[in-house]
């Protein structure tokens, strides 16, 4: 394939130096928390972030989980949502995360998995700041 | 997980990848009469091994083949009078399968379900049996979870019902002991890599008597009294004999050696683990077959850690379906253990310090992925994962 001098390692870097494990204050209000997954699947994510107030993302975390795919997934995404806005943060797509890690067909629900992980805990940040509004985070 | 060959089996093989290389059917030369005398010998050693005669073992690629032989052999052969047989739904692939393609062709298969523990319940296989029914076929030791089925049982049902009573004894042959008459077993099938021996050859016992008549999968020069065709490999023939002897010298040894490693390694890791249950019963197994459930961890990241040693994982990441193996669905373990299942194979060449190396690399991997995992971190918490709404995709 394409990536081949760096691809095979990246998975495993991620799984054996993994960036970002570990846990925000989900009480506090500018958390936002994601919990994705079954245990039943083998795949659980859990993603949070830390907004300032100007509505940047200035710090990420995660646990996970499942496979090594999907520990690199999720620890990929907490380092891509760092910096970004909420608003371009809910850009990112699975098929980034999975072409910069090189996963197989057979593992791309992994990527998938944090995406929606992303999405949930931007989703349930923005509805702590206006709890008031019906959000379907979970559509 | 790969075994290695045993350096003896290597030895008396070589002959006969180099000097020898005669074809063993033919009759009118001493090259083939060579090769003869050696495949002869072969059978008689993997016959003594198992208290069959020499006439009733035919080689086969495997015991994969002869699986599909004696499960489609013997169900076709019969299928004017017998349409019904009956197996376990924690059998080996290539059993299961070959039961799926009989179905096909309108046999009807009854899959018992196992116990918690992993055994069949042996009133529900004689309340299974059928007048109709041509044959029984439940493996001896099972390759995911290392539980021994009461064969000896099974055989006394079988025959009082004069049923075909077919074992799948790939993981038990030279590894603890098998009598094909105390058991009464009618048809076996054995695995050359499995002992020790070389990959691309096995064998299938039939009875003689009774006799055990089987409809050949592989049409052709009727070798191997025309129940399988094609030319016997001379030398993989020698090295599955060679295994088979190798295996009932050193089993007594072996078994003691590899229970001690076993429930070292259990033990330690037992000791220092929490939550961590031994799929399969603790009491009728074979020692060198572990599977182990670590919660709150996937087994296949706990392979990435382990990736120096040969294991498997119970998990299915990797499988399209997301599925976790049949083998822990049929003995009840919930799924998300399902997916934190590693099984740990030891056997003849493993060493004390391969064992305390592994166990030394699980124990503190399960350590960092717990603290990575947001499963046990809610368990810490005090909340109940089952009371959780989890999402799918």
């Amino acid at each position: 394939g394409l990536c081949v001098t760096r691809c095979p390692r990246q998975v495993v870097d991620h799984y054996e130096n993994p960036r970002n494990v570990g846990s925000l204050d989900r009480n506090a209000k500018n958390v936002g928390t994601g919990l994705v997954g079954a245990p039943a699947c083998g795949d659980v994510m859990k993603l949070q972030v830390e907004v300032d107030e100007n509505g940047k993302i200035v710090d990420a975390r995660f646990k996970t989980f499942g496979c090594g795919s999907a520990i690199a997934s999720s620890s990929l995404a907490t380092e891509w949502v760092k910096g970004k806005t909420v608003d371009e943060a809910l850009k990112i797509k699975n098929t980034d995360i999975a072409k910069e890690l090189c996963l197989p067909p057979v593992k791309l629900h992994c990527s998938m998995l944090a995406e929606d992980a992303i999405k949930a805990a931007l989703a349930d940040y923005k509805l702590k700041q206006d709890p008031g509004r019906e959000e379907s985070a979970k559509a | 997980a790969g075994v290695p060959q045993d350096p003896r089996v290597l030895d008396s093989m070589l002959p006969y990848l180099t000097a020898y290389y005669g074809n063993p059917h033919s009759r009118t030369h001493a090259y083939g009469w060579e090769s003869e005398a050696a495949m002869e010998k072969a059978r008689r050693q993997v016959a003594d091994l198992i208290g069959a005669d020499s006439r009733e073992i035919i080689f086969t690629s495997g015991a994969t083949e002869s699986n599909n032989m004696a499960i489609k052999g013997v169900a076709r052969f019969y299928k004017s009078r017998k349409k019904h047989i009956i197996t376990t739904q924690t059998e080996h692939k290539c059993v299961l399968d070959s039961c799926r393609s009989l179905e096909g062709e309108g046999f009807q298969v009854t899959y018992l379900p196992v116990k918690r523990n992993g055994l069949i319940d042996l009133k529900e296989l004689e309340a299974a049996l059928q007048p109709d029914t041509s044959l029984v076929s439940v493996m001896t030791v099972n390759n995911e979870i290392g539980v021994k089925q009461p064969v000896h049982d099974i055989g006394e049902i079988c025959r009082a019902h004069k049923v075909f009573f077919h074992t799948d004894a790939a993981q038990a042959i030279g590894k603890i002991p098998m009598d094909v008459n105390n058991m009464k077993i009618d048809l076996m099938s054995i695995s050359g890599h499995k002992i020790y021996g070389p990959k691309g050859v096995g064998a299938i016992y039939v009875r003689r008597r009774p006799r055990v008549r089987l409809e050949p999968l592989q049409s052709g020069g009727g070798q191997e009294r025309g129940l399988r065709s094609g030319t016997v490999p001379t030398p993989l023939a020698v090295g599955l004999g060679a295994a088979c002897e190798v295996a009932q010298q050193e089993m007594e040894y072996d078994h003691k050696r590899i229970s001690q490693l076993a429930e070292r390694l259990v033990t330690k890791i037992m000791s220092e683990v929490p939550d961590v249950v031994m799929n399969g019963d603790r009491e009728h197994r074979y020692p060198g077959c572990i599977n182990l459930s670590f919660a709150y961890v996937e087994g296949e990241s706990l392979l990435m850690a382990l990736k120096d040693v040969a294991l498997s994982s119970g998990s299915a990441c990797t499988s399209a379906s997301l599925e976790p193996s049949y083998v822990l669905r049929a003995i009840g373990t919930d799924e998300d253990l399902a997916h934190s299942s590693i099984r740990f194979g030891i056997g003849r060449f493993t060493t004390e310090e391969e064992v305390d190396y592994t166990v030394q690399k699980c124990i503190q991997h399960v350590k960092r992925l717990r603290e990575m995992s947001p499963l046990w971190e809610m368990v810490q918490d005090g909340i109940d994962l089952k009371s959780i709404k989890w999402t799918q995709h």
